[in-house]
């Protein structure tokens, strides 16, 4: 028992343990197969991760001295309305935006699970909008909730509801943007769908022998079974919606960021706005990191209070 | 067998005819029985009745705005600003005098209504000729009051033109770019993105598949880690890297460039798949003296044409579709791709709706194609890697 317990000096350089020449050999040619992420990894990742990190302590124009001063980028975000502002219309987006597509992306799963004549043709048409490319969906959406000329107020006046000012109305610019995503959540609905295929067939007929209805069965049976998938969804929905950036844009163009009242600067607009308008690059780089350690955060949070409510089969 | 419910249990008992005894025990008599199934029928017709007016009136909301985008694209200038907006696309009926096409009005003239070509409308006074003696012109008002005199003549008619309008126009007045520039622009960097992450992608995901070395696992947990980081916290240290450091600002290779460096989505999905790829394949190359190089692009590398199909796919969709990269980098129209030239063109306010969701149209076909043509390798991708922009 006395050989076991080696007593471990430290020195420097730290003695890595001794690899065998077979592992020797190994590791070269593992490292030679990952070269080029190995490289990517260093000059587009952890380069400018420990950048950013040193100019959110500066204030960094790329034409002028930097000046190092210290925490004074983040005080000045707690200080600053837009910032506050920018982060509420995010949390908007992460809050109502997300658990709305997710909820109807799974219920679109659910009817096209259904056995209807047609099938194929209908989860072609849900999900085709999702390969639009952004710039022409959000468009294509402008257009769309254009409030004289728009074809979605016009069919509202045919139910006799007079539609919103969609685009210049603060209240209705961001229900305006998540209809515009939940147009393109084709994606979420195929996830969906492929695990409700995978719910077995034999809990839904052990069910239905016990006599519970559709109902009973999906809310006891199939929403347990795919509430993995339904975290899957959640956190890499909000992740996205916290950099939500390319709708925004779009949507109101260089010059009119936020309009209107503000009501669309997202966080990663006005982190925009900073960086690339106003050339505060360290500032940005503030808000950067404040985005990556929300997102952890949130990521954290759901990962956490998720474990009451997700099971995992087998 | 009272306990059974009685309408699903006689299927069952179709099904397992040993292990439930026949339900006609519970069904009572034959009139009974033919009127349960006869309701059970109905029930079921309604059922499928209510889901299939459901499943059709939601795949309004995905179908209309797709109808919407192509019937604007066919819209004459005037027909796009109609109100209350129409569906089919309409324009002015047209004749032909000396050569040159007139726009037809209906005239409430003092002679009860007549059909008269516009020669040209100024101020609301329109100069009108008729069609058959075109030498004589008459001056109408276009308004007088609340009643309109001149009223122009309507046809549903598609306007192919604005496609080839749009394509030549640039985003704005002047700059010597069409949107043909910027779609090939958006193609090259396709083009080349999908090269790059081909090369750069499969090594890594090989050696993450089937390579034993050490350091091995710790590295596959942080090239999943970076999947977490924000593209905002690297940004700008990439874009000073490459505009101020390289000086490439304004060119493709910062776009182009990154994907030779492989990227945490396709390694990961290749890594899935290669691992499928039975072991004692590449064993059996090893012990007839094959190196690791020669036993991934030999073996391996054939094997994988699907999952290389489909990180193509996705690379195309990714590279067609990025708005962020070139926003960054591509700063003089010559050199904007698809989506920068789109938010170029609208953030004109130009008003040409027409010809944007013509530019639009043809900005989306590309992908629509290589859906059609690549349904499977799509929905395989989504499902394997949970993909979505």
């Amino acid at each position: 028992m006395e050989e076991l317990q080696i007593k471990r000096k430290w020195t420097w350089p730290p003695k890595l343990p001794k690899w065998s020449h077979r592992e020797r050999v190994n590791f070269k040619t593992g490292m030679l197969f990952l070269l080029p992420w190995t490289i990517g990894f260093l000059v587009f990742t952890l380069y400018p991760m420990v950048a950013s990190f040193l100019y959110s302590f500066t204030i960094y124009h790329p034409r002028q001295p930097n000046e190092w001063i210290g925490l004074q980028n983040y005080a000045n975000l707690l200080a600053d309305d837009k910032f506050w502002n920018s982060l509420s219309n995010t949390f908007y987006m992460v809050a109502i935006g997300v658990p709305l597509t997710l909820l109807t992306s799974f219920f679109c799963a659910v009817l096209l699970n259904l056995k209807v004549r047609g099938q194929s043709i209908y989860r072609v048409i849900y999900f085709l909008p999702s390969i639009v490319p952004t710039v022409a969906s959000t468009i294509l959406w402008l257009w769309i909730l254009n409030p004289q000329t728009g074809i979605l107020n016009t069919l509202l006046g045919y139910i006799g509801i007079q539609g919103p000012n969609w685009m210049s109305n603060p209240d209705w610019s961001k229900p305006g943007l998540i209809l515009l995503g939940m147009w393109g959540m084709g994606g979420t609905i195929v996830i969906y769908l492929s695990g409700l295929q995978d719910v077995p067939v034999s809990l839904l007929e052990a069910a239905e022998l016990d006599g519970a209805s559709w109902w009973q069965r999906l809310w006891y049976v199939t929403i347990p079974m795919v509430s993995p998938i339904t975290l899957f969804n959640l956190i890499t929905g909000v992740i996205a919606m916290f950099q939500y950036f390319a709708q925004a844009y779009v949507f109101r163009g260089t010059h009119d960021l936020g309009y209107p009242l503000n009501s669309t600067l997202f966080y990663s607009i006005y982190l925009y706005q900073n960086g690339f308008l106003w050339l505060k690059m360290g500032y940005a780089s503030a808000m950067a990191w404040v985005l990556f350690i929300v997102i952890l955060i949130c990521t954290l949070l759901l990962l956490k209070v998720s474990e009451r409510f997700t099971y995992y089969a087998g | 067998m009272s306990a059974l419910p009685t309408t699903r249990g006689d299927t069952l008992a179709n099904n397992f005819p040993t292990l439930y005894p026949s339900p006609q025990v519970s069904l009572g008599t034959d009139e009974e029985h033919h009127k349960r199934l006869r309701a059970r029928k109905v029930r079921n017709f309604f059922k499928s009745l209510f889901s299939h007016a459901l499943i059709n009136f939601i795949g309004l909301f995905f179908l209309i705005p797709f109808l919407w985008m192509l019937l604007t694209a066919f819209k004459s200038n005037q027909d796009v600003f109609h109100t209350p907006p129409r569906w089919l696309p309409y324009d002015n009926v047209r004749v032909e005098i000396n050569g040159k096409q007139y726009p037809l009005y209906t005239i409430q003239t003092e002679d009860g209504p007549r059909k008269l070509a516009a020669l040209k409308i100024v101020e609301g006074i329109g100069s009108f000729v008729d069609p058959d003696n075109p030498d004589q012109v008459m001056e109408y008002e276009i308004q007088q009051g609340a009643t309109k005199i001149a009223e122009p003549i309507m046809e549903v008619r598609f306007n192919w033109q604005n496609f080839p309008d749009a394509m030549q126009r640039g985003s704005r007045p002047g700059i010597g770019a069409s949107f043909w520039v910027y779609f090939k622009n958006s193609l090259i960097i396709a083009f080349f993105s999908i090269v790059g992450t081909l090369f750069s992608n499969t090594p890594v995901a090989y050696a993450f598949a089937r390579l034993k070395f050490p350091g091995r696992d710790i590295l596959f947990i942080i090239i999943l880690a970076t999947m977490m980081l924000p593209f905002q916290v690297t940004m700008i240290p990439i874009y000073l890297f490459f505009n101020d450091f390289l000086g490439w600002g304004n060119t493709f290779l910062p776009l182009i460039i990154p994907t030779f460096f492989a990227n945490a989505y396709d390694v990961f999905l290749l890594r899935q798949f290669f691992r499928t790829i039975p072991e004692e394949m590449c064993d059996a190359a090893r012990v007839d003296g094959a190196s690791e190089w020669q036993i991934f692009t030999r073996i391996v590398l054939p094997l994988s044409v699907p999952v290389l199909a489909t990180v193509t796919v996705f690379t195309f969709l990714w590279a067609w579709n990025d708005f962020t990269g070139p926003l960054l980098f591509l700063t003089s129209p010559k050199n904007f791709t698809m989506a920068l030239g789109l938010q170029d063109f609208q953030s004109q306010r130009t008003m040409v709706w027409n010809q944007l969701m013509a530019a639009a149209t043809v900005f989306t076909v590309p992908i629509v194609i290589a859906f059609f043509f690549a349904q499977k390798t799509f929905i395989q991708g989504i499902k394997l890697t949970g993909l979505k922009e």
